[in-house]
């Protein structure tokens, strides 16, 4: 069951099935892509940055962790995957 | 062939140990310097190859790709396309990457290789990639991306003579302008990454999937209540400490300088040399040097939070809250470097890609309590802030009343930056995205290297800007001489008093005094003069007293001053521009003079409502 990532459950690893693109600005859309954010790469969201806020949101994708805002997650579309990998 | 020392870039991503590797190569032979229109610091220095001949390197800026983001990314492309103004194009890259990352920091790698200089990649942190259960095979790299890789440590200077030496085959190898000037196109995301996994993988003898360490401190101190308890609890500790740590050192430094007057008084006749040299110069900057204990305890914490990757995280936690304000946590580095100075906080707002965002960020920078209001405020919560607990705790008073003039100046600069953004920076909401890198012990010679580049800048300063200050201050005070029998005090005589009198009318309402409208004036240059200027003043109304001149600046104050007048002078020094090169600054990185006097217009309008309602509340509360 599809998503958007700022949605993904805290702790679920899931794979990126499409990008809107168009919700971001041209040169967010590219850092997106150059931090390896793109279709088909699996993903797991970590951590939130505040108790009384969504922003940002950490999310590690492979071996490396990043940061983005909320806003930015909302754009991608995910499907979680059924194995919860050990961490 | 030129004659010259090879030109070699130190060129990677972000957090893949660069700056380490730089100062492992070359030491302390550094330069720094600004590239010529823009204020991104130019890090050069000299290493040599095993014969001894010279090699000159410089350090770029951190990069994700060759289509900057940013003015720091800009340059870093410049250089490496030979398009920089004043800089040839390097002989040769050192592409650094974190062994650790490589299916990231590969993609940079990979489009750097594709500009046909001659490339030797340093596989960096093998020694993490290791701890985190990582095994790796340079020379399985070295045949996927067609370049010499050598793994380095360069905290440990491992591999750094392989690297070295790598390098010099590559440069002896090179074929005379292989590399063209056009820079090849733009290559596609989707494909270079796929290219940096397929080599990474092929590389890669042992891995375990995940960084044990990084992933456990991260659920801690990224915890949403627990994470900001500690980063509460470690500002805290930091201003606590830059208190109590540095006293010692102060004591001792005020100690040295006393006694030096003293030789001076005795070994010298009585006139205007040896006045020049006891009050003048010993006094006026003997009192701002004292404070160099402070200045370096605050930066430790700044560099140690910096190189242990603790910063981004203090980052991430506090970008929601920015957000709120219309900043990002992005801002968030610049404004606490800002606490220890607001003008490398100032230039470290490069970073920050949007230009609304950036130019609040500038705008707010100054409110960000700098270690050149610690000596003001230092002085005068020793003078009227008695040195106790808190009901029986080991908080001390001193310390909350100086943790919360910080927080005073943080509130005031959330409230300014919510207001700014909607009315004079209007524009879309910034975004935030950036690593989170892998925790690492800061390697003890580039903290060093780093404090003493911080503490030489504020000597530098303390030896010319406020040496001249405070000797030009020293002759308006000094003359012209009272008449004999005169009953007008000397400072009140002399031209410094003359026009400080008039400051007087103005500042007056916000209960200042006399002594306070006369130190104002040279604090324009810098805060710290204020304490100077006081001290010069009061030891040039004691005369020739020793003991009068010997007592300490603040019983003097706190004979004279009421509380009201000394809470109100704090709260001034919250808000007020005084720092003409924090506006200088500010002129340069908005390429004009409307923000700079924009933000020298709000921040005295702020001081001088703020100083007032604090002396008329304290008036109120009887304690005028």
């Amino acid at each position: 069951m599809e998503t958007s990532l700022d949605r993904l459950p805290l702790g679920r690893a899931a794979r990126i099935i499409a990008i809107d693109w168009d919700m971001l600005d041209p040169a967010e859309g590219r850092r997106l892509r150059e931090l390896g954010l793109l279709d088909g790469v699996e993903l797991t969201a970590l951590h939130r940055g505040g108790l009384f806020w969504r922003d940002p949101l950490a999310v590690a994708i492979g071996r490396m962790r990043i940061a983005i805002r909320a806003r930015h997650a909302a754009a991608i579309r995910v499907a979680p995957l059924d194995v919860v990998p050990a961490e | 062939m030129t004659t010259a020392a090879p030109l070699v870039a130190l060129v990677g991503n972000p957090n893949a140990g660069k700056s380490s590797l730089f100062n492992a190569l070359t030491g302390a032979r550094q330069k720094i310097a600004n590239y010529p229109g823009v204020t991104v610091e130019r890090r050069s220095g000299r290493a040599s190859f095993a014969d001894g001949r010279p090699i000159e390197l410089i350090d770029l800026p951190g990069s994700y790709s060759l289509t900057p983001a940013s003015l720091d990314e800009a340059v870093t492309r410049d250089v490496v396309l030979g398009q920089q103004v004043g800089d040839r194009r390097p002989d040769a890259l050192i592409v650094v990457v974190d062994a650790g990352n490589l299916d990231q920091h590969l993609c940079f790698a990979l489009e750097l290789i594709d500009q046909g200089l001659p490339v030797v990649v340093a596989l960096n942190m093998v020694d993490m990639a290791a701890r985190d259960g990582l095994e790796l095979d340079a020379a399985a790299l070295a045949a996927g991306l067609g370049v010499p890789v050598v793994a380095t440590v360069a905290v440990r200077k491992r591999g750094l003579d392989d690297l070295v030496a790598a390098l010099d085959t590559a440069l002896r190898g090179r074929v005379e302008n292989a590399a063209s000037n056009a820079a090849p196109p733009v290559p596609d995301q989707r494909s270079l990454h796929s290219r940096a996994r397929t080599l990474s993988r092929a590389a890669t003898l042992a891995e375990t999937p995940v960084r044990r360490w990084t992933n456990a401190i991260d659920r801690v101190v990224l915890h949403p209540v627990l994470g900001f308890a500690i980063l509460l609890a470690l500002l805290f500790v930091m201003f606590q400490a830059v208190y109590a740590w540095a006293s010692p050192f102060a004591d001792a430094l005020e100690g040295g300088i006393g006694t030096v007057q003293a030789l001076v008084v005795g070994a010298m006749p009585d006139g205007f040399l040896r006045g020049l040299i006891v009050e003048g110069l010993l006094g006026g900057v003997g009192s701002v040097v004292v404070f160099l204990p402070q200045i370096i305890i605050l930066f430790l914490f700044i560099l140690l939070l910096e190189a242990s990757g603790y910063m981004t995280r203090a980052a991430f936690l506090m970008d929601g809250l920015m957000a709120k304000v219309g900043l990002s946590g992005r801002g968030f580095i610049p404004l606490l470097s800002s606490f220890a100075c607001a003008i490398p906080g100032i230039m470290a707002t490069r970073a920050i890609p949007d230009a609304q965002d950036r130019l609040t960020t500038i705008l707010v920078a100054p409110l960000m309590t700098c270690s050149a209001r610690l000596p003001v405020y230092a002085l005068i919560i020793g003078a009227f802030i008695p040195a106790q607990s808190v009901g029986g705790t080991i908080i001390g008073l001193q310390g909350l009343v100086l943790f919360g003039l910080y927080l005073f100046g943080i509130v005031g600069a959330l409230v300014v930056a919510l207001v700014l953004r909607r009315t004079v920076t209007k524009g879309t909401t910034a975004g935030m995205m950036m690593e989170l890198p892998r925790y690492q012990m800061p390697r003890v010679g580039d903290v060093l290297l780093g404090l003493w580049q911080r503490a030489w800048a504020f000597l530098k300063r303390a030896g010319t800007i406020i040496l001249a200050t405070t000797v030009v201050l020293w002759l308006l005070l000094t003359y012209p001489k009272v008449p004999e029998g005169s009953s007008i005090s000397q400072v009140d005589y002399s031209i410094a008093g003359r026009i400080a009198s008039g400051v007087e009318v103005v500042v007056a309402p916000i209960g200042f005094n006399h002594d306070i409208a006369l130190a104002l004036i040279p604090a324009m240059a810098a805060r710290e003069v204020a304490v100077a200027a006081l001290a010069t003043a009061n030891a040039v109304d004691a005369g020739d007293d020793e003991d009068a001149v010997a007592a300490a600046l603040g019983d003097t104050i706190a004979g004279e001053w009421s509380l009201a007048t000394a809470l109100a002078f704090l709260a001034w020094f919250v808000f007020a521009p005084q720092c003409i090169s924090t506006i200088a600054v500010t002129r340069r990185e908005t390429n004009g003079w409307k923000w700079p006097l924009f933000m020298v217009g709000y921040l005295f309008a702020l001081a001088y409502v703020a100083a007032g309602i604090t002396y008329w509340s304290a008036r109120a509360l009887g304690l005028g």
